[in-house]
């Protein structure tokens, strides 16, 4: 497991990708997390994972077209690989059967 | 779109970061830009500048493969190269710079040195930030006297009552034994012993060399000794199981041998540990045997402010019961009484590692404290002596550059970048750097040892330990890259037409320069200043009427030794023929022992109001005499009257406590037997003596009664009469040999006992005297520096001037008196600061000097005096050179 491990962080992200299928670069990863997370979020962080999760090979990236914006930078879109999306199920089937575990818990008085 | 990025961060973030991520991070972070220009341009350009600062991720930066072509190494080795040939072609300069920065690196190490031992003082016992020391504050009409030493019952309260604590270890101060072998004949005096708990070894993490330390301390009468305390007694092997005899008749078993401690700790001074238990009073739940220094020690994550809390609750729940039960005539509500009067007393704590530095000497102490006062200016001088160096640094070499403006013109017409030129003076600043980090730790071993007996310690440079090397390295590269930079990029600015015009470049920053030495002669006039304060402060404590005789007075320690025959002792020593008179107590106005009582007059016992806690000593018929002591009212105790065992003198502050005068307070009885209300003792006041200093001069003086002795007297003053001392003394000592056979002769003179409580402030005016001495050297040598070169570039003006006519004297004032008007206005900045700094300093003292303008006068003058002798030397060289000589070329 350990070769396929993923940080919070990165989960986070990775699912950012896969939800924004080859639509997903840098800035709009970074304004979708501070939406969901309600929080700044630093963009050389988002860069960071964005390079951790595409060396482990859960992600692929290829350049857009020049345009006008960005000081004529392209842009580079994120796209999730098969393994990516297999690390995604499993994580999201772990929790689940574990959280179904969890008996009914009140904390009311 | 026409907004832009910031250009330097852009060029910051394209410099480092890696072609493969370059367009990805600086698209987005331009992205981002342009979002944020539209709310606020400002905001957004110092956010994206942060951003691209944050993107410097070892992840994103470029490898060092790329900067290591062989090109950079080239052009490094050729900085290298050039660096050293210019520091050889200009020895002067090189040598000036060198030594003044190695002499304020090795002055700032020194210092560190210091600050680092002090503190880290008691941190290195096991968990010693859970450590804490139990307290009893006693209150006495609104002031606070803290005692860190508590009753005995306390540590098994604690220990059963409060959860959270790892452990309770309980001292008892024994002050000295004299100590032997249990066959050996002679004995050896061991001046700090102390009773420790059988938790004690566990509790602050020291281990045993020898014995079990979980089974040390079980028995009374079981002994640990340190190592050289050990090999100095039997030699280490054979220590453990040996019998000794402490005081003549106590056997104690030695169980243990300790590693020396730390000579940053508490117990640094401690050689004989005895176990608590051998002591009678160790169970005694008497709650008012103020004889047990108690340290407990916190579970890890539990809060201090619990602690203090639950102390405060001891007080109701066990003090005040006791108290009860043992004195007859207490009730609760008399002791409540007490309370709402400003009379009460409350536990609490304090942590172990802010004994050393943050709380004031208290009885019950250890040993003498440090004050945070002297580690903050001793860091204030450190940065100081620095700042003076590398100050010197920049200004010798700006001032130096005008000669380099033809080799930096050659070095960009040839297509050096602008870079390529700071690159080549900063190897060059690091170079002088490293030199003088060399030079600095030489001159710093050799000091060392001196600095170590002016600052009372026992450090060691250490060299083995990888994280000082890091620390030295990474400081001195600091110092080279802040020193250096600003030179590196006044230099490259230069114009390479004007340089190789060889016309008047002008060299940028001589306001800094300026400023600089303003800088540093404001730093050394008030160094000069607080010298002074300090040294006439320390002269007018020790030429200050103290009250008493303190001068050929002889002590001597451990007289209880001779037993039942030290009367018969007094008389012999009486006889010898330069004694002039001889007192027996335990109590001196010099540090030795003290006990304070609380006394009640005759009819008011019990009302807490009129409650006095004061100094009780027990003294004989000859201490006023003896010491000189001046009686306002009343009379000696005499040997004549039975009666005057049950008298009592006071001094004037106790008088005033009482709220009598000397004469009204004649006949007035007083009571500190509270034990037995129907039959109480009662003293009767006999005389009343001039307040005397018998605490040092910080403080002011205390409230004290003498009473005639009814404890053991331990020393003996001995009131010599004639010059010739060694004499008497040798009489006295064969005197003592045949009357204690095989004890310990030990002595000393009374005002040195006296200059010794002034030893800190001391040891600051040494300190003060060096780093001034250092600075000042520091700040010459850059002016002479300034100096020489000042003559050196105006050398045609000076030719021209001379031709025409201008006196040698003229040419010399001139040139001179630049460097003064610096000097003076730097003198002028300092003075109020050091008046200021040092009125703080004395605010400390109750009998203190007016500082007075002579002291300011003196460091102006020198200041001023020292510069003119600096410049003046190359003024007259450059005024009387020969004007043929500077003018023919060109």
């Amino acid at each position: 497991m350990s070769e396929h491990s993923l940080g919070e962080f990165e989960e986070l992200i990775l699912l950012l990708v896969a939800a924004h299928n080859h639509e997903a670069y840098g800035v709009l990863i970074l304004e979708n997390l501070e939406e969901k997370l309600n929080k700044k979020v630093n963009i050389s962080a988002v860069h960071v994972a964005l390079k951790r999760i595409q060396n482990k090979g859960f992600v692929e990236s290829h350049f857009g077209g020049i345009t006008g914006e960005r000081g004529g930078r392209r842009k580079k879109y994120y796209a999730i690989t098969a393994l990516g999306k297999k690390v995604l199920d499993r994580q999201y089937e772990l929790r689940t059967s574990i959280y179904k575990q969890i008996p009914n818990i009140s904390f009311g008085q | 779109m026409n907004i832009q990025p910031p250009k330097r961060a852009l060029k910051l973030l394209r410099w480092f970061c890696s072609e493969d991520y370059i367009e990805e991070i600086e698209g987005d972070l331009i992205e981002i830009f342009e979002h944020q220009y539209e709310e606020s341009p400002r905001r957004a350009k110092r956010q994206f500048t942060w951003r691209v600062v944050r993107s410097f991720h070892p992840a994103f930066i470029k490898s060092f493969q790329k900067f290591n072509n062989s090109n950079t190494t080239a052009m490094f080795k050729n900085y290298v190269k050039v660096s050293w040939r210019n520091l050889k072609r200009q020895p002067f300069f090189t040598a000036l710079n060198t030594f003044g920065l190695a002499i304020g690196m090795a002055g700032a190490l020194l210092v560190s040195l210091f600050l680092y031992d002090e503190l880290n003082y008691d941190k290195m016992f096991a968990g010693a930030d859970r450590i804490y020391r139990v307290n009893i504050d006693n209150m006495t009409a609104g002031e606070v006297n803290k005692y860190g030493a508590v009753s005995g019952p306390l540590a098994d309260v604690i220990r059963s009552d409060y959860p959270h604590i790892d452990g309770v270890a309980r001292f008892k101060h024994t002050g000295s034994k004299l100590i032997r072998q249990i066959d050996a004949e002679q004995n050896v005096k061991e001046d700090n012993v102390v009773g420790a708990d059988a938790t004690f070894f566990q509790m602050f993490g020291l281990d045993l060399i020898l014995g079990d330390k979980s089974s040390a301390f079980k028995e009374a009468n079981s002994l640990v000794l340190t190592r050289s305390a050990a090999e100095k007694h039997f030699g280490l092997s054979e220590a453990l199981g040996q019998e000794m005899l402490l005081d003549n008749d106590e056997v104690y078993l030695v169980t243990g041998v300790m590693e020396d401690l730390p000579k940053n700790s508490f117990l640094k001074d401690y050689n004989v540990f005895l176990s608590v238990s051998s002591f009678d009073d160790h169970a005694s739940l008497a709650w008012n045997n103020w004889n047990f220094p108690t340290f407990v020690k916190l579970k890890e994550g539990a809060s201090e402010a619990d602690l203090q809390a639950y102390l405060g609750t001891v007080k109701d729940r066990y003090l005040l019961p006791w108290a009860i039960k043992t004195y007859p005539g207490l009730t609760i509500e008399s002791l409540k009484e007490q309370e709402n009067s400003e009379n009460y007393m409350v536990f609490d704590a304090t942590a172990l590692t802010d004994i050393h530095l943050h709380s004031p000497n208290i009885s019950g102490d250890f040993n003498l404290n440090g004050d945070v006062q002297n580690i903050y200016i001793l860091s204030f001088i450190g940065a100081f002596l620095v700042l003076l160096a590398s100050v010197n640094f920049m200004n010798l070499s700006t001032a130096r550059s005008l000669k380099r403006a033809k080799e930096v013109g050659i070095r960009k017409t040839l297509g050096s970048h602008r870079s390529a030129v700071v690159g080549q003076f900063l190897t060059e600043a690091m170079l002088v750097t490293l030199l003088s980090l060399v030079l600095a730790i030489g001159m710093a071993s050799v000091a060392l040892p001196y600095f170590n007996a002016l600052a009372g310690k026992s450090m060691v440079i250490p060299f083995s330990q990888v994280s000082f090397w890091l620390l030295v390295l990474g400081a001195s590269a600091l110092l080279g890259l802040l020193s250096g930079s600003y030179p590196a990029f006044i230099m490259s600015k230069f114009s390479p037409l004007k340089g190789l015009k060889g016309g008047t470049q002008t060299v940028g920053g001589a306001r800094t320069r300026s400023v600089l030495v303003i800088i540093q002669f404001a730093v050394s006039v008030f160094l000069i200043v607080g010298t002074l304060v300090v040294f006439r402060q320390i002269s007018f404590i020790q030429g200050k009427d103290v009250g008493f005789q303190k001068d050929q007075i002889l002590v001597l320690n451990d007289v209880s030794a001779i037993g039942d025959q030290v009367n018969v002792f007094k008389e012999e020593v009486d006889r010898l023929a330069y004694v002039d008179r001889t007192s027996l107590s335990s109590y001196l106005p010099t540090p030795s022992d003290r006990s304070g009582v609380t006394y009640f007059p005759e009819g008011k016992v019990f009302q807490g109001e009129s409650a006095i806690i004061i100094d009780q000593w027990h003294v004989d018929f000859d201490y006023i005499p003896t010491l000189n002591l001046n009686l306002i009212s009343g009379r000696n105790f005499s040997k004549t009257l039975k009666t005057d065992s049950s008298g009592v003198i006071l001094n004037e502050a106790a008088v005033s406590m009482l709220g009598q005068t000397p004469e009204s307070v004649l006949g007035l009885r007083i009571t500190d037997d509270l034990s037995n209300e129907d039959e109480m003792h009662f003293y009767t006041v006999i005389g009343v003596v001039k307040n005397f200093h018998f605490e040092t001069l910080r403080n002011s003086i205390d409230a004290l009664s003498l009473i005639i002795g009814k404890r053991e007297a331990n020393r003996m003053m001995v009131k010599l009469k004639a010059a010739d001392f060694a004499t008497t003394i040798e009489g006295i000592d064969d005197l003592w040999s045949e009357m204690a056979p095989g004890q310990p002769f030990d002595y000393y003179f009374m005002d040195d006992s006296f200059d010794e409580t002034y030893k800190a402030e001391q040891r600051l005016g040494y300190i003060f005297i060096t780093f001034t001495t250092l600075s000042i050297f520091i700040a010459c040598l850059g002016l002479f520096g300034l100096a020489a070169f000042n003559a050196e570039r105006r050398a045609k003006e000076i030719g021209i001037r001379k031709v025409l006519g201008a006196t040698v004297t003229q040419i010399t004032l001139r040139l001179s008196s630049e460097f003064l008007k610096l000097v003076t206005i730097g003198v002028v900045i300092s003075l109020p600061l050091a008046w200021y700094a040092m009125t703080q300093w004395l605010q400390e003292f109750t009998y203190r000097i007016d500082i007075g303008w002579m002291v300011f006068a003196i460091a102006a003058v020198l200041a001023v005096l020292i510069s003119i002798l600096t410049v003046s030397h190359q003024s007259m060289k450059a005024a009387l050179s020969n004007p043929v000589k500077s003018l023919r070329s060109e």
